[in-house]
Order: C-alpha cells, then structure tokens, then sequence
C-alpha cells in the first residue's frame, strides 16, 4: 500500500526510477508481513469480517427483523438517478452520437491490491469487457481503443476500432501489473492518438485509475490544458480514494469524476459512461459523413474478403464503391475507406435522439374515497395485479403523456431497454415528430 | 565422453545414461505439449469463465437459442449486430447480450405471445380493395384457435397469451395462466375454454377498439399499432422472467397482415433490439398480400422465423409445422431461411433506397446528396 497519502512525484531518468521502486517494494514486503502476522484469518473468516452482513438488517418497533424490501430500494435508487440526468433540461438534449473512446487501463503496482477479489486488475479487466459490450450495443457508430500504464509508460493495447472482438481478446490475455501510474504519459499518448481523429467524432477518455500517485516527466497541468485545447473530454472512475489531481482533469476537460465503493458501485459507475453524454455543441463540428449500406452477397458466390484475405463461399456485404467484400459490419472499407453500416446500426442510436419522459409517481394519498375503484388495477404493461395506493411504498407509476399506469418493474425496464412506452404506443394519436423512414 | 569425476557416477555408465536421457526428452516433449496449457490456467482466466454471467441452464444454451448457424442467412443474423459468439463444443460460452440475471430455462416449456392483428380496415375490406386477404377474419379464426390450443396440449406448463393490435388501442386478450372466468359459455362441452375466452374478449375489444377510433377521422394507410403490442409482450416477458428461476422459454408470434406504418419505424426497432437482447425470437406470420419489412428484420435480427404462406386455406398446417415447436427442437427442423432482407436505408429526401448517403453526425439523418446544412438539426 502506498500510504494513502496524495503524491507527486517528479521523476527525470529512468534509472532513478529503477531505484527508487526497488527501495519501496522493499518496504512494502515488510509492510506485508506485518499485515499477514497480525490478521491471522483463514479466507472463509476474512469474508465475515469484511463484509458484515449482518449490518444490513433492520428492526422494527416491536424488535422483530423487518424483511428488507430490495425493490422499493432499488427504485427509488433509480428514480434518483433518472432525475439527475433529466434534470439539466427537460427538452431534448443534443448528444454525441459518433464517440472515439479510450479507455486507460491503470496496471500498476496498486492494480494488484486485493480489496476488490480476487484483485483490482482482474475485476476491472471483467467490467471493462462489459462496459465494451453495452458501449457497442448503445453506440454502434463508435470507436474504442485501449490503452494501459504499466511501469510508468503507458502503452496502447489496441488501436480504435469499430467492434468489440479484438478488445475483448486482448483483455482476456494475461495482464500483469507493476510500476508506477502516470497520468501524464497515459495523457499524451491519448492526446497523439485522437489528434487524428476526422472532426466530427466526439473525443474522449474514460481512465480507471487504481493508484494514488502519478509519477510523471513534466508537467501534468500542461498536459491538461493540452487536452482541453483538443476538446477531449476526459473522465475518471477511482477505485482507490479521491485524487485532487483526477477531479481537476475531470473539471477542466468537462468530464466526471467518481469513486467506487464495491464492485458492483464500480460497475454500475462503469456502465454509466456507456450511453452517449451531453455533447458541448464546439466540440465536434457537425458534418454530413458519407457513409455505405451495403448489399448482402448471394449465397454461393465466391469472393475474397478484405478482412481476412481468404476466399469465402456466400454470405458477406460488398462494398457500394470499390465492390470489395467485407465480412461483417459496421466496418471501414480495407480497400477505399468508406465506413459500411446497414440501417439496424442507424437505428441502434435513435432513443438517444427521441428519449421517452420519465414516470410520474402516482401519489399514495387520495382525496376522496371513490377514486380507488376507478384506478386501474393492473399495470397496463404486464398485467401485474397493482395494491391500492394508500400503503407508504410508492407501488405504481403514470406516463405523463397517456396517464396509463405501470408497476415499478415495468417502468425500469421500459426506461432502461425497451425505450418505448407501451401505452403511448398503443394509442393511435397524429405524431407529428418521428417521422423517420427506412 | 568422459564427464567430470565430480558429476554423477551413473552417467559414466552407457547403460544408464542413454535410457535416463531419452526418459528426459520424453518429460521434455510432455511438458511442451500440455505444459503450455497449465500455464494459461491462470487465476484470472479461471475466474472470468466460471463465475461471469454463468447461464445455468438446464439444457445447454447452444441448442435452446434460436440463432443457431445452420443456415448462412441465420449466421448472418448474428453477425449483423454484435454477434452472440456459439461455437458449438464448448457449454460454458457466454453469449453476447448485455448484462442479464441468469436465467434457468426449464426443458421444452414454452411461453408463446401471440400479437393478433385486428385491423377492420384490412379484415373488413372491401372486394373491391386489392388488399383485401382472401381469407375471412372467422375463417382465420378457425385456423387459429385450435392452434392456441394445440400449443398449451403440447405440454403442462405451456403458457399462451393473446394481444390484440387493433388501429386505435392494443390490449390483452387471453391469458392461459390466469384462471377461468366461470361464465355460461365456458362451460360448454363442445368448446374448449381458450376459443370461448379468445372471443368473448376479443369482441369486447372490437367494441371499445371502434368507440375510441369513433371520434377521430382514419389515419394513415390502415396500418395497426405494431409497436405497441411488440411493447406489450415484451413487458409481459419481463414480468415471467422476474417470477422465479425456472420459467419458460418464451418467443413472440405476429400474425400481421396490415401494411407497415412508417411512423412506428422507432418503436418497433427499440422493441426489436430489447427482444434480442433478451434472447427473445420474434416470429412473424403475414397474411396480408405485401410483405412486412419490419417483421423481415425483426425476425431476422432476433432469430425468429418469417413466414409469408403462399395458400391460406391451409394456415392451421402452416402455424402447426413451423410456429408450434419449442425453442430447443427448432435446431433440428428445417424452417423457412430468410430471403435476402434488405438492410439499405431509404433517403429522407427522396425516400428512395440507396447505396451511398451521407449521414448528418448529429441527428443522423440520411441524405443522398451532400448538403451544406442538415435539414432535419439545423446543424451546419
């Protein structure tokens, strides 16, 4: 452990740093075994001793254990965060569809602490296969590349690319961890990689940052305004504690900073940065981006792919411009360049551009006494049988728009996945938005 | 030869050493030939494969999901969009879907949500009318009811559910797992009690379908409310999913025959794209006289089966062979392949399909010519 005290240290030559690391890994094995003396606990008696769940129960007036009602937990934790996001604006807000993401990988020597089990690496290495899947599902327009910090170098594992097979293979791959952080390196290297990125994608950096130091060759307060000057928009997610230097990056390029606390925090502040942000309208200009919609060959027709460079029998696009064939998409054309999608991926995008209002809660004290025959008694979603509202949990929800009601469940998922409201859509009314035609 | 006196005695002797050596190539050659794999047991490996999502099925999800590459079209289906990778050796792949709990299937048991359309405007043509189906709305009905039937015989805990898509509203109309409504009709003995529940509901919601399209003049092109009913199931799904930890596999059946209405375009595909994630198949059946492009990709994206019969008349033979078996049997049938879908986009300008376009980066509206400024955004 590094003490837990906020560093920075400045370091000019490598061997320096040689030394110095071998000094403190010295004093961290003593470190060690005095913590392995003085614990003493098998595995199995660690796990009671730190996660206490016991703590989490509850009593009620009589003293008797009152069961934990997860569900209404659970969505009032949402509902909290729906609100925090619809609460910049109520109107549509404009956000940035065509995302170039690096994701930096923090593999120094505090990657390998052991609060989050087995270790930091292998739970980080875990969620960020995750985060790339729904990133793609949510963004399939998108680029992402990997980048790592070992050593005090910081390395690129895999260039941007369009889908999520060669990232996720170079994660699975053995990852060791040692060394110092460095913001800074991690930093420039991003920099020199999204400068030559075309002007309309949105750039941004999503840096898990397990270490409490930064050992860096210059100035790291250059290497921010560097970044701000490029419009990058960085954010952190901390495993560790809170480091003055990362919220300052976060509030200078625009981005946000958070801390995990376990690992499911950790993976739901992950899985936070995968739907598209609020775009800062300067940062990426608009333009109108030529793009292809391939035909699916025939089946039986031989060609060579350009991915592979082997002969394939059926199946595969050929690309509309130089007539190359391409196995899958969404893809960039090896030969001409020109980026291939089919209108599934378009429309992959389209709840960011029409998202639906978030539920009303219906309130749990009525005025008169005749209203509870005329609510509705299932949830019009799924049919769920619906307790009167008079009970203190918040049991049904409205849409603002078609005053149909729905249960608590329905409304997470209607608003995290489906992106439709099954009463709005149910009701023949003139629309005059969404006029969107395939 | 000869070794140094302080090494080993034994090796001075030819006859220990050439058998010792040849006995250390071998352990040398076994070690290069597996030692390679103990080494990639690693901790982290290890972990990652068996504690992640872990889809504890009964049956081995490879042969229960549908999107099986028997045919090249359905591989293609996987492809398309992110696809769930399934080599077929290996039980313990994780297919490709965002984070869901883990689910128990239970073997053979199916949950089949039917989306009836309802449309007057396409049942009730006149003869006139080129879109007027050769079959009757009471004729289809006589094809669909014993099907209904047949699915929920096939097996105990098989589980029906009907949804209307009417013009003006989508409800439910029958549920086989709630109980009987006791009622003069459904006592009879010559009906089983799904027809009887199946039209008494159904004709409740024509009534209340035409009372709410009473005040408004007809709109569109006489399509149904797709989108709303694909919604529907949907959430029904979800409810059975959260019940417990063994639960049927479920699919979606359309039985469409209206025409598509372009202004559901979003919603149906934000209904598809939650269905594949949840590795729900979505059938369709068109009986109207055009093909359904929304139900072609939809079938095609969620690794459904779309079929377009060529003679109604015998529309019950049809839903019997291709719509009643489960999800696990359907690797062993040959079932209708899907013809060429065809995923260009049509220009906002034109609404002409094309090749080539040029996509707005904000709004991602498609245009075929290059514009100075996005028309729909204002963004230039």
């Amino acid at each position: 452990m590094s003490g837990g005290a906020v560093e920075r240290r400045f370091e000019f030559r490598k061997s320096n740093g040689v030394r110095g690391e071998r000094e403190e890994e010295d004093r961290e094995e003593e470190e060690e075994e005095d913590e392995g003396n003085g614990r003493g606990l098998e595995a199995w008696e660690r796990a009671y001793a730190d996660e206490r769940s016991w703590e989490s129960l509850q009593e009620d007036e009589s003293g008797l254990l009152r069961p934990i009602d997860n569900k209404s937990l659970y969505h009032a934790q949402y509902r909290r965060r729906l609100r925090s996001l619809s609460s910049s604006s109520s109107s549509r807000i404009q956000k940035g569809l065509i995302r170039y993401l690096y994701v930096v990988v923090d593999l120094s020597r505090a990657a390998s602490e052991t609060d989050f089990r087995p270790s930091r690496m292998v739970v980080v290495a875990k969620h960020v296969e995750a985060f790339i899947r729904e990133f793609f599902d949510q963004n399939p327009l998108s680029h992402i590349g990997l980048v790592t910090i070992k050593d005090g170098v910081a390395r690129c594992l895999t260039d941007l690319g369009g889908s999520p097979d060669s990232h996720i293979k170079a994660l699975l791959g053995k990852l060791e961890c040692s060394g110092d952080s460095s913001l800074q390196n991690a930093l420039d290297l991003v920099h020199g990689y999204l400068s030559k990125i075309p002007s309309y994608g949105h750039r941004e950096v999503l840096i898990l940052y397990s270490a409490l130091s930064t050992c860096d060759p210059g100035d790291v307060m250059e290497t921010i305004q560097n970044c701000k000057k490029a419009k990058i928009r960085c954010s952190v997610v901390g495993l560790s504690a809170e480091i003055y230097i990362c919220k300052h990056l976060c509030e200078e390029t625009g981005g946000s900073y958070t801390v995990a606390l376990d690992e499911s925090h950790f993976k739901e502040l992950l899985l936070e940065h995968a739907p598209p942000p609020p775009a800062i309208a300067e940062f990426a200009v608009a333009n109108l981006i030529k793009m292809g919609f391939p035909q699916r060959g025939a089946d039986g027709v031989i060609a060579i792919c350009s991915c592979h460079k082997e002969a394939k029998v059926g199946g595969g696009y050929t690309c509309p411009r130089c007539k190359a064939r391409v196995c899958e998409l969404p893809t960039e054309c090896r030969i001409c360049g020109l980026t291939l999608v089919s209108s599934p991926h378009l429309a992959r995008s389209y709840h960011h551009l029409f998202p639906i209002s978030p539920f009303i809660e219906v309130p749990s004290t009525l005025p008169s006494n005749n209203s509870y025959q005329r609510l509705p008694k299932n949830c019009f979603g799924c049919q769920l049988s619906l307790p009167n509202p008079g009970s203190n949990p918040v049991l049904r929800v409205a849409c603002p728009k078609c005053k149909q009601h729905f249960c608590l469940d329905c409304d997470i998922y209607i608003h995290e996945s489906l992106h439709n409201c099954p009463g709005c859509e149910s009701l023949r009314e003139s629309k005059p938005s969404n006029t969107t035609k395939v | 030869m000869r070794a140094a006196p302080h090494k080993l005695k034994g090796f001075r002797n030819t006859f220990t050493r050439f058998p010792l050596m040849l006995l250390l190539a071998a352990f040398g050659l076994i070690y290069r030939m597996y030692g390679s794999n103990i080494g990639s047991i690693d901790g982290r490996t290890g972990f990652t494969h068996t504690t992640r999502w872990a889809p504890q099925s009964l049956v081995d999800l490879d042969d229960s999901a549908p999107s099986t590459p028997a045919t090249p079209g359905k591989s293609l289906a996987t492809v398309l969009v992110t696809p769930p990778s399934k080599p077929q050796h290996s039980p313990q792949i994780i297919p490709f879907m965002a984070p869901a709990p883990s689910k128990l299937y239970s073997d053979d048991v199916s949950l089949l949500v039917v989306a009836l359309d309802t449309n007057p405007f396409f049942w009730g043509g006149a003869s006139s009318n080129p879109n007027t189906p050769s079959l009757s709305f009471s004729r289809f009905l006589n094809h669909l009811l014993p099907f209904l039937n047949s699915i929920i015989l096939l097996h105990q805990l098989n589980q029906v559910v009907v949804i209307a898509t009417g013009v003006n509203s989508c409800d439910y109309i029958y549920d086989s797992s709630s109980p009987p409504m006791t009622s003069a009709a459904s006592e009879s003995r010559n009906m089983p009690s799904v027809c009887s529940a199946v039209l008494q509901n159904l004709e409740d919601f024509l009534i209340r379908d035409r009372q709410i399209g009473k005040d408004e003049l007809a709109a569109g092109n006489g399509s149904s409310l797709l989108s709303g009913s694909l919604s529907l199931a949907l959430c029904y799904i979800q409810r059975v999913f959260r019940a417990g930890p063994l639960h049927p596999q479920p699919r979606i059946l359309c039985l469409q025959g209206s025409p598509d209405g372009p202004e559901q375009y979003v919603a149906v595909m934000n209904a598809i794209f939650s269905a594949q994630r949840s590795m729900i198949p979505i059938d369709s059946c068109v009986v109207g006289i055009q093909h359904s492009a929304f139900l072609q990709q939809a079938s095609y994206i969620t690794g459904g089966v779309y079929l377009k019969p060529q003679h109604l008349d015998g529309l019950f033979q049809y839903l019997s062979m291709v719509f009643a078996t489960d999800l696990q049997s359907r690797s062993f049938l040959q079932l209708p392949k899907p013809v060429g879908v065809d995923f260009r986009a049509s220009c906002f300008c034109h609404k002409k399909t094309i090749d080539m376009g040029y996509i707005c980066s904000v709004c991602l509206s498609i245009y075929c010519k290059h514009h100075k400024k996005c028309s729909t955004c204002g963004w230039n």
